[in-house]
C-alpha cells in the first residue's frame, strides 16, 4: 500500500532487454492475456534471460503498477485481480524451469501470514530462493500459524521467509516469529508493511529484515544456524492491540457510521479497515509512521475517485472518537493523523 | 496495493540478540577463567534453561541444533550429538565447529570404543587427555570421525566427557562435550551435564517419536492432498483447498483433474464428515474415479459406477460429487456435467449473468443401482464454469452464513477475469467473512474458456 523505490534494473544490454520485456509483460497485464504473459517468459527463459532478474526487474514491478492503477481508480478490484492473476501465471511459469535447479542449500519455508492476501511477492521470493539452489516450501496467502507451526515442525527447515504487505496481517507475522524462533529457527521479513527501513521488522522480533527478493536471498545465506526465542513484546500496546483485533468488527461498524463518506464510494470500507490496520501495526512495533502514512494513502484514494480529500482528516476524527477507551490508539490517532 | 520497496539487507535483532546472549556468558566465563585456578562451572540453572530452549522443537534435527548451541560455552567448547538409526545400523553424527554438520558413520567402526560403550551402556566416560597426546588418534574412542577428531584435537583439549542420552529406557546416542584450556570437568560438572542429557534426551525421543509418526503420516497424507491442476493448452483451470482442520492439509473435500489433450475429466467432492477418516475415503473415491474414467468418460455412467463402488464399500459415508467432462471445441469448451447430491455448478457467462447449470442427481453410496442425467453447457472465451463445496455457502461468520447470493453476487464483478482471480477472489472474500472462526472443508474450482470475450 506505500509507494516503493524500483529496483534497479541491471545494466547494458540485459537492462534495454528487460525494459522491453518489461513493457511487453505490462500490455499482457492490461489485455488480461496470460497466454501472452506466459510465453513471454518462456521465451525469455529459452534465450537464457536470468529468472530472477525475469521476477525482480519485470514481474514485481509490473504488479506495482497494478497497485497504482487500482489506488488511482483506473482499475477495479476485479480488474486487479485479473491482471494479478497473469503475473501469478508468469511466476509460476519461471518457477517451473527454476525447479530444474540442483538444490545446493537447506530447506526454507515461505509463508503470508493471515489477513496476507497478496500471495505473488511472496511466490517471487520462493522462486528466486529456489533459483539459488535452495530447497523451499511455499505455504500460499493468509496462513494460520497452526498451520505454519506443523510445517516447521514437520520439515525442520534452516529459515522462514514471511512475506508482509498489509499492515493487519503483522500481529500474525508476529505469531509466525514466535513460532519460528521458539523452535530455534530464524525468521526473516520482508514486504511492504515494514516500511523503508528495518525498524518495523526488528521491533517484531525478525532475525532479519529484507525488502526485495534479492536481499531475502542474502539476507537467507547469512543467518546464524539457531536463534533464541523472541522476548514479548510491550505489554501494554499489545494488550491494547490485541483488544482492538477483538473488536475489530464492532469499531468499523461505528467508525462507518460516523465518518461522512458517501456510502456508495467504493473504498470506504478498505479506508476504515487499513486506518484501524495501521493503528494496530504502530501499537505493535512503537513505529508512529503507519498511521499518517495511511491518512496520505486515503487521500490519494479519495482524490483519485473525485471524492472530497478532507474526508481524510475526518475519518481521523472519527476514528479518534470511536477509540476514545484506548487510550493509546486514541492518542496515537490524535496526535498523528493529519487534521487538513 | 504495492508488493516491495527499496533494496538492502539488515540482519539484526534475533541475530544481534543471539550475539549478545552469547556475549554475555562468554564474558561471565571470561571472569571467572581469569582467575584460572578456579575453572568455570556448569550453573545448575543450565539445565532447565536448556531443557527450555529445546522444547519449543519437536523436530528431531532443530532439537539437536539447539542443544548444540546451548551447551556452548558455559558446558563445551565444541560439541557433537551422536544418534542411533534404531532401524538400521547408520550414525549419525551431528555438530562440531559447525553446528550445523551432519555426518555417517558405521555402527561398525564404533566397534571397541568408548562410544560404543556409551551407546549400549547409556554410562558416560570421561577422557582426560595428557597434553602431548591430545592429537586426533587419542581422541578416537569417543569422537568417530577423522576431520571431528582434527577440529576437535586443534583445541587442545583437556577433558573429553562423553554422555548417553537415555529415554524411556533407550540409549538414543551420546552427547560429547569437549573442553580445552584449563577447563577440565570436575565431578560436579558431570554431575550437572548428566542431568542435562537425560533432560535432553527425553526430549530428543520424543522428537524421534514424532519424527516417525510424521514421517508415516506425510507418506500417506501425500496421496491425500488436491493434486496440482494439469497446464493445459486451451482450458484455464484454477483451485484452491482449505481443510477445516487447516494445520493437516487433508479433509472430506476432494478434487481431481484427469485427461489428455482436447478431452478432459473434472470431478469436485465432499465425502461425509471430516478430518483423516474423510480424507481416506477421498482418496478412495478420487481412485475409483480414475480407474473408471480408463473405460468411461461420460459423467453420467461414472458416477453411475462411483455410486456403485461407494455402496458397495458397506461404509456408512456417502458422497457428492459434480463431475463434468470438458471438450475443446471450434466454439469454446463443451462441458458435460453430472451430480450425485452436490450443489449444480455456476456459469459466469462473458457479460456478467449467472446461471446455475440444469442438472441434479442422488447422493452417491446410497442406493444400489442409479442412473445420472448429465447437461451439456457451452463455455465460450472469457466465460468460466465455477465448481465448489458446501464449505463455501455454509461459511458461517458474524453476520450469519455466507450464502450463494453472495457467492452470485461477487461472481457478477469477475466476468471475464479468468479461472484463478475468480478463486482467489471467492476464497479471500469467504474467509474474511469467517473472521478467524472454525469453517468446514472448502474446495473451489473454476474452469475457463481463455480468450477475449
Amino acid at each position: 500500500m506505500t509507494g516503493g523505490t524500483p529496483v534497479v534494473a541491471a545494466s547494458g544490454d540485459a537492462g534495454v532487454r528487460l525494459g522491453e520485456l518489461r513493457a511487453e509483460f505490462e500490455g499482457a497485464l492490461a489485455a488480461t492475456d496470460t497466454v501472452a504473459a506466459v510465453a513471454l517468459m518462456e521465451r525469455a527463459l529459452a534465450d537464457q534471460v536470468d529468472p530472477v532478474r525475469l521476477l525482480v526487474d519485470v514481474i514485481a514491478p509490473a504488479q506495482r503498477q497494478v497497485g497504482v492503477r487500482w489506488q488511482q481508480g483506473e482499475w477495479s478490484v476485479a480488474e486487479e485481480h485479473a491482471a494479478t492473476a497473469i503475473a501469478v501465471a508468469a511466476t509460476e511459469a519461471v518457477a517451473r524451469v527454476v525447479r530444474a535447479t540442483p538444490v545446493t542449500h537447506g530447506r526454507v519455508v515461505v509463508a503470508c501470514a493471515e489477513r496476507e492476501w497478496h500471495a505473488l511477492p511472496a511466490m517471487i521470493v520462493d522462486c528466486a530462493l529456489r533459483a539459488n539452489g535452495w530447497n523451499t516450501t511455499l505455504l500460499g496467502a493468509s496462513t494460520s500459524p497452526v498451520r505454519l507451526s506443523q510445517y516447521l515442525q514437520d520439515l525442520g527447515p534452516d529459515a522462514l521467509a514471511v512475506s508482509c504487505s498489509m499492515l493487519g496481517a503483522l500481529p500474525t507475522t508476529r505469531r509466525f516469529v514466535e513460532a519460528a524462533t521458539s523452535a530455534g529457527i530464524p525468521a526473516v521479513v520482508g514486504g511492504a508493511a515494514f516500511g523503508p527501513d528495518p525498524d518495523r521488522a526488528l521491533a517484531l522480533g525478525a532475525t532479519a529484515w529484507a525488502p526485495d527478493a534479492e536481499s531475502a536471498v542474502r539476507a537467507i545465506g547469512n543467518l546464524p544456524a539457531v536463534v533464541p526465542a523472541v522476548e514479548p513484546l510491550p505489554a501494554e500496546p499489545a494488550a491494547e492491540q490485541a483488544a482492538l483485533e477483538l473488536d475489530h468488527r464492532a469499531l468499523v461498524a461505528e467508525i462507518g457510521t460516523q465518518w461522512r463518506a458517501d456510502p456508495e464510494l467504493d473504498i470506504r470500507d478498505d479506508a476504515v479497515q487499513q486506518t484501524l490496520h495501521s493503528v494496530w501495526a504502530a501499537l505493535l512495533t512503537g513505529d508512529t509512521r503507519p498511521v499518517p502514512e495511511t491518512a496520505e494513502w486515503i487521500r490519494i484514494l479519495l482524490t483519485a475517485r473525485a471524492a472530497d480529500p478532507t474526508l481524510a482528516a475526518d475519518l481521523g476524527a472519527a476514528t479518534a472518537a470511536v477509540l476514545r477507551d484506548y487510550p493509546l490508539a486514541h492518542r496515537l490517532v490524535s496526535t498523528t493523523w493529519p487534521t487538513s | 496495493m504495492g508488493t516491495e520497496v527499496a533494496s538492502g539487507t539488515e540482519v539484526a535483532s534475533g541475530a544481534a540478540a543471539a550475539l549478545g546472549e552469547a556475549a554475555r556468558v562468554e564474558g561471565a566465563l571470561a571472569e571467572a577463567g581469569s582467575a584460572m585456578t578456579a575453572p568455570a562451572r556448569v550453573r545448575p540453572e543450565l539445565v532447565d534453561e536448556i531443557a527450555q530452549t529445546v522444547a519449543g522443537s519437536l523436530n528431531l534435527r532443530r532439537m539437536v541444533l539447539q542443544l548444540l548451541t546451548a551447551v556452548r560455552p558455559e558446558l563445551a567448547d565444541w560439541a557433537i550429538v551422536v544418534l542411533a538409526d534404531l532401524r538400521g545400523g547408520a550414525i549419525r553424527v551431528y555438530g562440531g565447529d559447525d553446528v550445523g554438520t551432519k555426518t555417517r558413520v558405521t555402527r561398525r567402526a564404533l566397534s571397541g570404543t568408548g562410544l560404543e560403550r556409551i551407546l549400549r551402556s547409556g554410562r558416560s566416560e570421561l577422557l582426560h587427555v595428557a597434553l602431548e597426546l591430545a592429537d586426533d588418534e587419542s581422541l578416537s574412542t569417543l569422537i568417530p570421525d577423522g576431520e571431528l577428531r582434527r577440529q576437535a584435537a586443534s583445541l587442545r583439549p583437556v577433558d573429553v566427557l562423553g554422555l548417553g542420552l537415555t529415554a524411556r529406557g533407550t540409549t538414543l546416542g551420546a552427547l560429547i562435550v569437549v573442553r580445552g584450556q584449563g577447563r577440565g570437568y570436575d565431578e560436579t560438572d558431570v554431575a550437572t551435564a548428566e542431568q542435562l542429557a537425560s533432560r535432553a534426551a527425553l526430549a530428543l525421543d520424543s522428537a524421534r517419536l514424532y519424527e516417525e509418526r510424521s514421517q508415516v503420516a506425510r507418506a500417506l497424507q501425500s496421496s491425500l492432498v488436491p493434486p496440482p491442476l494439469p497446464v493445459v493448452p486451451g482450458i484455464d483451470f484454477a483451485s484452491r483447498y482449505r481443510a477445516a482442520a487447516e494445520h493437516l492439509d487433508i479433509g472430506g473435500d476432494f478434487f481431481d483433474v484427469y485427461g489428455a489433450g482436447d478431452d478432459w475429466l473434472v470431478a469436485l467432492g465432499d465425502v461425509a464428515g471430516k478430518g483423516v477418516h474423510a480424507a481416506v475415503l477421498t482418496g478412495r473415491a478420487r481412485q475409483s474415479i480414475r480407474t473408471a474414467a480408463y473405460f468411461e468418460r461420460r459423467p453420467g455412467p461414472l458416477l453411475s459406477a462411483l455410486n456403485a463402488v461407494v455402496y458397495e464399500d458397506r461404509s456408512d459415508r456417502f458422497i457428492t460429487v459434480v463431475c463434468a467432462r470438458v471438450r475443446i471445441v471450434p466454439a469454446g469448451l463443451e462441458v458435460d456435467v453430472a451430480v450425485a447430491g452436490h450443489s449444480a455448478p455456476l456459469v459466469l457467462r462473458a457479460g456478467g449473468s449467472i446461471e446455475q447449470v440444469d442438472v441434479e442427481g442422488t447422493v452417491a453410496g446410497v442406493l444400489a443401482e442409479v442412473e445420472y442425467e448429465s447437461t451439456t453447457v457451452l463455455l465460450r472465451p472469457g466465460e468460466t464454469m465455477l465448481m465448489f463445496t458446501d464449505g463455501v455457502e455454509e461459511a458461517r461468520g458474524a453476520r450469519g452464513f455466507y450464502g450463494l447470493e453472495r457467492v452470485i453476487e461477487l461472481l457478477t464483478e469477475y466476468a471475464g477475469a479468468g479461472s484463478e482471480a475468480i478463486v482467489s477472489a471467492l476464497e479471500q472474500d469467504v474467509v474474511e467473512h469467517l473472521d478467524g472462526r472454525p469453517h468446514d472443508d472448502i474446495a473451489l474450482l473454476a474452469i475457463t474458456c481463455p480468450g477475449e470475450a
